[in-house]
């Protein structure tokens, strides 16, 4: 028995994700009324992108399987955990949060956020150095706060617990 | 670089101040470090000019620096909630207006406030008083020729406005309501330039918004003025008669901006604001700047506290029918 | 010779030595925000204005306006170096400007944006002194269904954007303005594909889409492959462009600008499509467009100049009307009245110490970034040497700040981590990110334009052709598409054929 064989596993991979898209954004929009073309509705217009979306994909499906394309790409994990984590961790102590069961994260600042971020994320390189980096990041915090809080004065939380603001 | 080093000098006195007094901060009286006002709009806007003004003089008064962050979302009411649910020890206030505390209540069925009972009320910084105006070569020359026009082409006629919430909704759909055509064809902008624009171009018939947005173009000639929603003229439009004097009394309807803190806000907190906020309004210069808005200064009873809770219960009562008749929702 | 006269007051005003110190200071700033990856001209001049105070209207519009121009200008140093575009208008730069930092020629990137965007700058600056109370009068005769067809025009350039497959570029326009659509209803007030989510009311941000799905993921992709990534950046090139490459560029320089000038004047923020169109006409023009998206200095030149040029006379609407055609001019208009000054149709009468007085201004402000930018060519090629496990946790520390302070918001900087995944995904099925970015910016507008449009005319379509203005951009709409188009299918042909 001959296994059908995709010609473009990665056009493959990227129709299914349109038609997925196409799909959630269909479901989204699903209680939006619709109106006439005459007066439209809010759920007009993205209802129609999403079909035309999800129909782009499934075109796309149909053309990977007969036309030559390139292969899947591997996905590296380590770097898209550690730099989204990083990122992540920012957003949720730069002013504090409230996590669900009742756990919170204290406002930390910039002061301790900034070098969170640049620790974190470092883990992502295999070239990291970590002496170098904990230098790094407590430089480029100090920089930062320069910038952004006093040459600019944009009102970002430098150390709410020890400066109170 | 002047203006850089000057704030550089700034922020490391307070560094340093702060640095030395971490310790005895909690025991000291307010103001002890830097208070937050809220915009819930985009920097530049009608709140956030008058929020800077009055802000910049009252963080004298206070010896504290008042921070203006604007946090817009949801026509305002996603920060408006937020501020409703802060800490009431003076440090988040809010530059609130007739949008987020008169009109919301009627068109967002699931606020999470009560603009009543969840505020505490500092008081009003500025009144902006509505006016009605139309397109350079609209038909009707005064206020009785356009109220007939719109009776009687109720689907040849059509209005812009700023966006559903905007002022320049709120208070047209007032106007409609009361003259008996609450259907007419709306047109929704986002914010009040492209409107301007359309309406200057002659794209769009009508709009009534507040007088700071319109005054210039219809000084210019690029607009017509139909009549102001005010008992009396205003100075900086003379000529422009009032709606009552156009034979439609009960048109009357001003935007306005006020300050207020979270609900269970300290009498002395309240008292040390509001003596600030009564001193920049006093104040020769912020008054000129707020003046040459267009801004109507409140009179000392108008921007009590007391005050503007009279106005906010006026505007709701007299919004609440004809925003939920409306057919329009925020969610 | 009114104009003459009226150039001489305004040189008058703006080269007393405290304006000339306001203009630096203002370029300055706008020059390190630009090159700040997140952080706008909206937070820097909202944060600003308070300080201005002190200063007299001239003086303080003079300082506000150059951080606007000085932005788009360290807009584009951002965009060539590190492949983030901190502006809609700096799309277009990624394509063409990282390529050549790639190859060793940033500094000719660099500095052929600077020099391009000076003569944009300076032409922009005579037309707005000469021109632009009558442009004003053209500009008014833009309704909604004329932008409309502009939008659609936009969008066909798009598609002449792309560099791969024309289906999947298809579909990342599509993808851009179904994101587009996310948030508050305009007409009904409705809400969104939002989840409930209370931040996405207002919308996508487009710094947050950008930041997430250009910077974050273009950190990630690099940080897979180090070969690549490090053997590039050991070769350091010249610093600026050489004989050759000026004149290869000079051309679309002058049609960038043209074309910047003109659709900046537009109220309607028309300034964003400036890059685009010129993008697409330098690509369609040039005898080789395969070399486009793999480092063509005309790819550099042509939407720099534009952007440029639009920057400059998107004040126009501002300057002889008092209606602002973005936020950040709107932002200008409240720092006008702030300071007393009334923005509207009056301003250059009764003002003309201060209309003339910018006008002149903005011509020595873009001198100024001439001379402050050139001399940072060389730092900036420096910086690239940094090693790059040092560099991308840099480059997150200041994406993370600047998107925080556009709105002052955490979430912001959460849901830009959610597009970097997104991006990411979308490096790895080979989309192409730029045409999404473009759907996303024009998509509002469209939807809002083609709604107002209808409502206006009563549910009839035949608005957009009964009006001329409009017929003609759909006209040129169509064109630009069957030329874009032609050639891709005969190509599919040849390969369906020959399998």
């Amino acid at each position: 028995m001959i296994r059908p064989r995709i010609a473009a596993p990665q056009d493959f991979a990227g129709g299914l994700f349109l038609i997925a898209i196409g799909l959630g954004a269909l479901w989204a929009s699903s209680g939006l009324g619709m109106g006439t073309l005459r007066a439209m509705g809010p759920g007009m217009l993205p209802k129609s992108l999403a079909v035309m979306v999800a129909g782009l994909g499934v075109l796309l499906l149909i053309t990977s399987l007969r036309v030559e394309g390139p292969a899947l790409d591997r996905w590296s994990l380590r770097g898209l955990i550690f730099v989204l984590l990083g990122a992540g961790l920012f957003a949720l102590t730069i002013r504090g949060s409230d996590l669900p069961f009742g756990f919170t994260l204290p406002a930390i600042g910039l002061i301790a956020a900034g070098p969170l971020v640049a620790i974190v994320s470092a883990f992502a390189s295999p070239e990291t150095k970590w002496g170098e980096v904990l230098l790094f990041a407590a430089f480029m915090t100090a920089l930062c706060a320069g910038i952004f809080k006093y040459a600019l004065g944009l009102p970002i939380p430098l150390a709410p617990w020890l400066l109170g603001y | 670089m002047t203006t850089l080093s000057r704030r550089t000098m700034l922020g490391a006195v307070a560094v340093a101040a702060s640095l030395g007094l971490a310790g005895a901060a909690q025991a000291q009286a307010y103001p002890n470090k830097p208070i937050t006002m809220f915009v819930a709009f985009a920097a530049g806007g009608p709140t956030d000019v008058i929020a800077r003004i009055v802000s910049e003089h009252m963080s004298k008064t206070l010896g504290q620096q008042i921070v203006i962050e604007n946090v817009a979302g949801a026509g305002g009411t996603t920060t408006t909630a937020r501020v409703a649910a802060a800490a009431p020890d003076g440090y988040t206030l809010i530059m609130g207006q007739m949008g987020t505390h008169a009109a919301a209540p009627a068109l967002y069925p699931n606020l999470k406030y009560n603009p009543i009972t969840d505020f505490t009320p500092i008081g009003i910084a500025g009144i902006t008083p509505i006016v009605i105006v139309t397109k350079k070569d609209f038909p009707a020359n005064n206020l009785r020729e356009f109220v007939a026009y719109l009776k009687a082409n109720p689907d040849k006629v059509n209005q812009a406005h700023a966006g559903v919430g905007s002022t320049a909704f709120t208070t047209c759909v007032l106007l409609k309501a009361q003259i008996g055509v609450p259907k007419l064809n709306a047109v929704a902008y986002r914010g009040t330039g492209p409107a301007l624009n359309d309406l200057v171009g002659g794209q769009v018939d009508f709009m009534c918004d507040q007088v700071t947005n319109l005054t210039p173009q219809i000084l210019a000639g690029n607009i017509k003025a139909m009549g102001i929603a005010t008992p009396a003229r205003l100075p900086v439009l003379p000529n422009v008669p009032t709606t009552a004097e156009g034979g439609l009394p009960e048109y009357q309807i001003s935007g306005w901006n006020g300050i207020f803190g979270p609900k269970g806000l300290p009498k002395d907190i309240q008292d040390k604001l509001v003596d600030a906020l009564n001193k920049a309004l006093e104040d020769p210069t912020t008054n000129k700047r707020l003046a040459d808005l267009g801004t109507v200064i409140p009179n000392a009873q108008e921007r009590a506290p007391a005050g503007m809770a009279a106005v906010l219960a006026r505007d709701l009562a007299v919004l609440d029918k004809p925003l939920r008749d409306s057919g329009a929702v925020g969610q | 010779m009114d104009l003459f006269s009226n150039l001489a007051l305004g040189f008058g005003v703006a080269l007393s030595l405290k304006n000339l110190a306001l203009c630096f200071t203002g370029c300055f700033i706008g020059t390190l925000i630009g090159v700040l990856p997140g952080v706008g001209p909206i937070a820097t001049i909202a944060m600003l204005l308070p300080i201005t105070f002190g200063i007299d209207p001239v003086g303080a519009l003079i300082m506000l306006a150059g951080i606007y121009y000085g932005a788009q200008y360290g807009g584009s140093t951002t965009a060539i170096l590190v492949n983030i575009p901190g502006e809609a208008t700096s799309v277009v730069t990624t394509l063409d400007g990282h390529q050549m930092a790639k190859q060793g020629r940033a500094g000719v990137a660099l500095g052929i944006s600077a020099i391009g965007s000076f003569i944009a700058g300076s032409v922009a600056t005579i037309l707005i002194a000469a021109l632009g109370a009558p442009l004003t009068r053209m500009a008014l005769l833009f309704g909604p269904a004329e932008y409309f067809s502009l939008m659609v025009m936009g969008l066909c350039f798009a598609v002449v954007l792309a560099r791969g497959s024309i289906l999947k570029a298809i579909a990342m326009i599509l993808l851009g303005l179904l994101f587009s659509t996310i948030g508050t209803d305009l007409e009904t007030g409705q809400e969104r594909m939002t989840f409930g989510f209370a931040p996405l009311s207002d919308g996508l941000d487009f710094a947050v889409l950008a930041m997430g799905i250009f910077g974050f993921a273009e950190v990630i992709k690099n940080l897979e492959n180090p070969e690549t990534r490090d053997v590039v950046r050991q070769k350091v090139g010249r610093l600026l462009p050489n004989f050759a490459e000026m004149k290869q560029s000079a051309m679309p320089i002058v049609r960038g600008t043209f074309l910047g000038s003109a659709l900046g004047i537009l109220p309607g923020n028309g300034a964003v499509l400036g890059p685009f169109a010129s993008y697409t006409l330098e690509k369609k023009l040039a005898k080789d467009s395969s070399r486009f998206g793999r480092g063509a200095i005309e790819g550099v030149a042509g939407p720099e100049s534009a952007n440029n040029a639009g920057a400059q006379t998107s004040f126009i609407p501002l300057l002889t009307l008092g209606i602002p055609p973005n936020a950040v001019m709107a932002l200008m208009v409240g720092a006008m009245t702030i300071h007393g000054v009334i923005p509207g149709p009056q301003v250059m009468t009764k003002n003309p110490q201060l209309f003339w007085g910018m006008i002149a201004s903005m011509w020595i402000g873009n001198l100024m970034l001439l001379i402050i930018n050139l001399p940072l060519i060389g730092l900036w090629v420096k910086l690239l040497k940094v090693p790059y496990r040092l560099m991308f946790p840099a480059i997150l520390l200041f994406c993370c700040i600047g998107i925080y302070s556009i709105n002052n918001s955490p979430v912001d900087v959460a849901m830009t981590a959610f597009f970097g995944l997104f991006g990411y995904a979308l490096i790895k099925f080979g989309f192409e990110p730029a045409p999404l970015l473009l759907g996303y910016v024009l998509g509002r507008l469209l939807e809002e334009k083609m709604r107002q449009a209808l409502i206006i005319s009563r549910g009839s379509f035949m608005t957009f052709v009964e009006r001329p203005i409009s017929a003609g951009l759909l006209v040129v709409a169509v064109v630009v598409l069957v030329v874009a188009l032609l050639p891709s299918i005969s190509k599919k042909r040849d390969v369906v054929f020959t399998e």
